[in-house]
């Protein structure tokens, strides 16, 4: 028996990749890969400017994938994000708006836009607020729970604006934050994009609280026996979720000068796609922020290849359905080969 | 009785089941007769389950053979077995509750025509077998509105009216009050009258005595006797032949005398326990010992917090608070009885799992402590001797002594005081059963206390300071373990007797 006890330095060396690590670095080179398809057949897609678009353009999904990614890992959905960006957003709107409009559509209450945009924040942390209670004191369903306060959260922002949109009478300042641009050419919303990554990736793999995610989405059940909050943990993440949405919600509506009740539409679909397709695992436990980060670029490529190729917009759908299908089915298998 | 001209309902003949190292049923033989009551009885592994799924076509025999009325039956599956006759009354009910009563008893056996339903004698049939066994239950009422007795009944007579000569009841009695029980044994006896053969499992000897005929005893998967119970003296000779002469007792007493009392319950109630109250002292192993169902894990998880109970419980003077994260820092740790579904995170490594229930010592500033992760598991993978060539093997991919070693680590790496351990070596092979049992007596050296819930007895009386004896949910008496011990009388009080001799 002692024969067979190796040396803690032996084990050191022979540490394989993780399944994380081979799934996050897989779904790279799938990014990678698509990338250069897409460059072999798409007149002028291999240009510079066309990689940053890839990742500017999708500034606001990549985001909202953050919060999401983490209740994913939790073994929680999040499918509000995308109604909560319209309710910030109109929610901005209308608080700023100056009393006394021409109508009752440019007619706001007047806050000072600090004000408002902590008003606007406060209105989406209420959404994660309800999320969480629903899901952690009552123990409906999160998929459940998050699919109503979807509704909840663009219903309310189609009554604030009827249905509509709201984009008069505002103050001056109010489309600075989404249009400033920083370091020459980057819009400030993608250098906050930028920095929420380097966050939520130094939570993740660094922080205790990173551990935690994992841990309860492994096996809630196991989590706590050994004496985890779970309750307090998911709250945190739906709260963390629904912040993140808020401030999309408040650039976007910053940068259209306008709060429209259809903003963000399917946002909450696409996060949970680019997550997927980061190999982020649907039954919890398992995934990663950087992989959703490339699931998003190998979604962004499909699409704009797509439309380079001068495919009409009706197969974009099409598209995102294939690339989705083909990317789990060929995870899955990879998993199970390497394990097996 | 039966006279030995009659051909058996069911004879087996030198029945075997071998597992990976374990022969689980060996060589058993006897023979029941029709129109009996035959109980089968033995301790937990002795091999009562493994032979009724061998009868009911669950599982193959490794040799040996079956007649059921003298023909051949060797069923592949449980569909075969119910062919041959023989139906089995499982512990969680198969009825279905938005039908009616009579359309539960046909379910599956109705007569079409063109895809239609039609009317068949069937139906008239399966209602006279209803009335036969139970009048009391209308035929028409939907089954939702039955009490569970009654479903089971319910159950009972489809098995009768498909043309049964054999019913195996598993413990059907455990989730019945002290007045269904009555009413089973009575519905029973009438089936028997009707030449039906049933084979009864039960812990509860007075059971056994009230309704059996004949009596069939297993252990250690050996066949001990079949005789009728007219002919048994009583509890001590069918206990005696259920645990035989020769416990195993390598039981040491440890050198250092217990310290203060550190923990103390009192009146603990609640679904299943009935007012339990008792003391355990510092430095002490003691053990919880009882049968299925005599709330071994509902006492663990009470301390633990993580279950809800009326009554009190004083861990170092002070209340434990109400919930898991609260008994861990009072200084509680537990090892749960499911350690898979319960204990570990199988998709992880074992340096993930290890640090999980001692979070204020992983972090700094919020910061992970992964550098003290990886000694921690390297010291637990040496000092538990967990058998792998590294400490980021996923847990799922380990034998089950060595994830049972992995959750011993997590609570170890707590640094609880009290350690409550449920089943710690179930499913666990003998090598590291031993090894677990040097763990817990060299922690109890160090004056942490431990404490043991168990259905072995052997295990109990193999480590332990103290055995509280329980039953049903009652502590039935606390015994000091040694020489004197009588496993005789320890067995009489966990499956339902009285003392009937002061304890040493």
């Amino acid at each position: 028996m002692t024969t067979l006890a190796v040396s803690p330095i032996t084990a050191r060396k022979h540490r394989r990749l993780s399944d994380q690590g081979f799934i996050t670095v897989m779904v790279a080179v799938v990014a990678v890969l698509l990338f250069l398809l897409a460059s072999v057949l798409v007149p002028n897609f291999f240009q510079l400017q066309n990689m940053i678009n890839l990742v500017t353009n999708n500034w606001a999904v990549i985001s909202l994938g953050v919060g999401v990614t983490f209740l994913l890992v939790s073994g929680n959905f999040d499918l509000s994000v995308g109604g909560n960006v319209a309710l910030a957003g109109v929610l901005s709107v209308w608080l700023a708006q100056s009393t006394g409009g021409a109508n009752t559509l440019s007619t706001g209450l007047g806050f000072p836009l600090p004000l408002a945009l902590a008003g606007a924040m406060a209105g989406a942390l209420a959404i994660g607020a309800l999320n969480a209670f629903f899901v952690v004191r009552l123990g409906v369903p999160s998929i459940i729970v998050t699919l109503g306060t979807m509704m909840v959260a663009r219903g309310l922002a189609q009554v604030i604006t009827h249905g509509s949109q709201r984009n008069t009478n505002l103050p001056d300042g109010f489309g600075t934050l989404g249009n400033l641009t920083l370091f020459g050419t980057v819009k400030l919303p993608v250098v906050l994009m930028g920095m929420l990554l380097l966050v939520a990736v130094f939570i993740e793999r660094r922080m205790l609280i990173g551990r935690v995610t994992y841990w309860v989405g492994a096996n809630p059940v196991a989590a706590t026996l050994s004496g985890i909050d779970r309750g307090r943990h998911v709250t945190r993440l739906y709260l963390f979720s629904a912040a993140i949405a808020g401030m999309v919600g408040i650039l976007l509506a910053s940068e259209f000068k306008s709060g429209f009740s259809n903003r963000g539409m399917l946002m909450e679909f696409d996060a949970l796609v680019i997550a997927l397709l980061g190999g982020v695992a649907i039954a919890g436990g398992f995934g990663s922020v950087i992989g959703m980060f490339f699931g998003a670029i190998i979604l962004a490529v499909v699409t704009s290849a797509a439309t380079g190729l001068v495919l009409s917009p009706d197969w974009q759908f099409i598209l995102k359905a294939v690339a989705v299908f083909l990317a789990i089915t060929a995870q899955t298998w990879a998993l199970a080969r390497r394990n097996r | 009785m039966a006279s030995s001209t009659q051909i058996p309902a069911l004879e087996i003949d030198e029945l075997t089941r071998d597992y990976p190292g374990v022969r689980a049923v060996d060589a058993v033989s006897f023979a029941i007769e029709p129109g009996t009551v035959h109980c089968l009885v033995g301790e937990n592994g002795a091999g009562k389950s493994t032979l009724v799924k061998m009868i009911t076509g669950a599982l193959a025999p490794s040799a040996g053979s079956m007649r059921v009325n003298g023909k051949t039956h060797n069923p592949t599956n449980p569909q075969e077995a119910r062919d041959n006759g023989i139906a089995t009354l499982f512990q969680e009910l198969h009825v279905v509750d938005e039908l009616t009563v009579r359309e539960n008893l046909t379910l599956g056996l109705e007569a079409k025509r063109f895809g239609f339903l039609i009317r068949s004698d069937l139906d008239d049939r399966v209602v006279k077998t209803l009335a036969a066994i139970e009048p009391s239950i209308d035929p028409a009422v939907r089954v939702s509105s039955l009490s569970v007795a009654q479903k089971q009944i319910v159950e009972i007579a489809r098995a009768a009216s498909s043309g049964a000569s054999v019913i195996i009841m598993d413990e059907p009695t455990a989730a019945l009050s002290e007045r269904e029980v009555e009413r089973l044994f009575e519905v029973i006896r009438r089936l028997k009258d009707n030449g039906v053969t049933v084979i009864y499992i039960s812990h509860k000897l007075e059971e056994i005595f009230t309704l059996g005929d004949i009596v069939t005893v297993l252990r250690d998967g050996k066949h001990i006797a079949t005789k009728p119970l007219v002919k048994v003296e009583g509890r001590p000779e069918l206990i005696e032949m259920m645990i035989g002469r020769t416990v195993a007792h390598n039981y040491v007493p440890r050198p250092n005398p217990p310290g203060d009392v550190v923990l103390t319950a009192r009146g603990l109630t609640n679904h299943l326990l009935k007012n339990v109250s008792f003391d355990i002292r510092k430095g002490e192993i003691v053990g919880f010992y009882g049968l299925v169902g005599a709330g071994k894990t509902e006492i663990a998880r009470a301390i633990f917090a993580a279950d809800s109970y009326d009554g009190e419980i004083i861990f170092k003077s002070q209340p434990v608070g109400h919930t898991p994260k609260d008994a861990l820092a009072a200084g509680i740790a537990l090892v749960p009885e499911e350690r898979r579904t319960q204990g570990l995170f199988t998709a992880m490594s074992i340096r993930e799992n290890i640090p999980v229930m001692n979070l204020p010592r992983m972090s700094k500033g919020g910061v992970f402590r992964a550098d003290k992760e990886e000694r921690a598991a390297h010291e637990f993978v040496s000092r538990l001797r967990i058998a792998t060539d590294s400490i980021e093997k996923q847990t799922e991919k380990l034998s089950g002594g060595n994830q049972q070693k992995v959750v011993l680590a997590k609570c170890l790496f707590s640094q609880a005081e009290l350690l409550l351990l449920d089943e710690p070596t179930r499913g666990v092979d003998v090598g590291a059963k031993t090894e677990i049992y040097d763990i817990i007596k060299s922690l109890a050296d160090q004056d942490n206390t431990v404490a043991i819930f168990s259905s072995e007895l052997e295990e109990v009386l193999g480590i332990c300071d103290r055995i509280f004896l329980l039953y049903d949910g009652q502590l039935r008496a606390g015994i000091r373990n040694g020489d004197n011990v009588d496993t005789a009388q320890i067995l009489d009080l966990v499956t339902g007797g009285s003392m009937q001799e002061d304890a040493a």
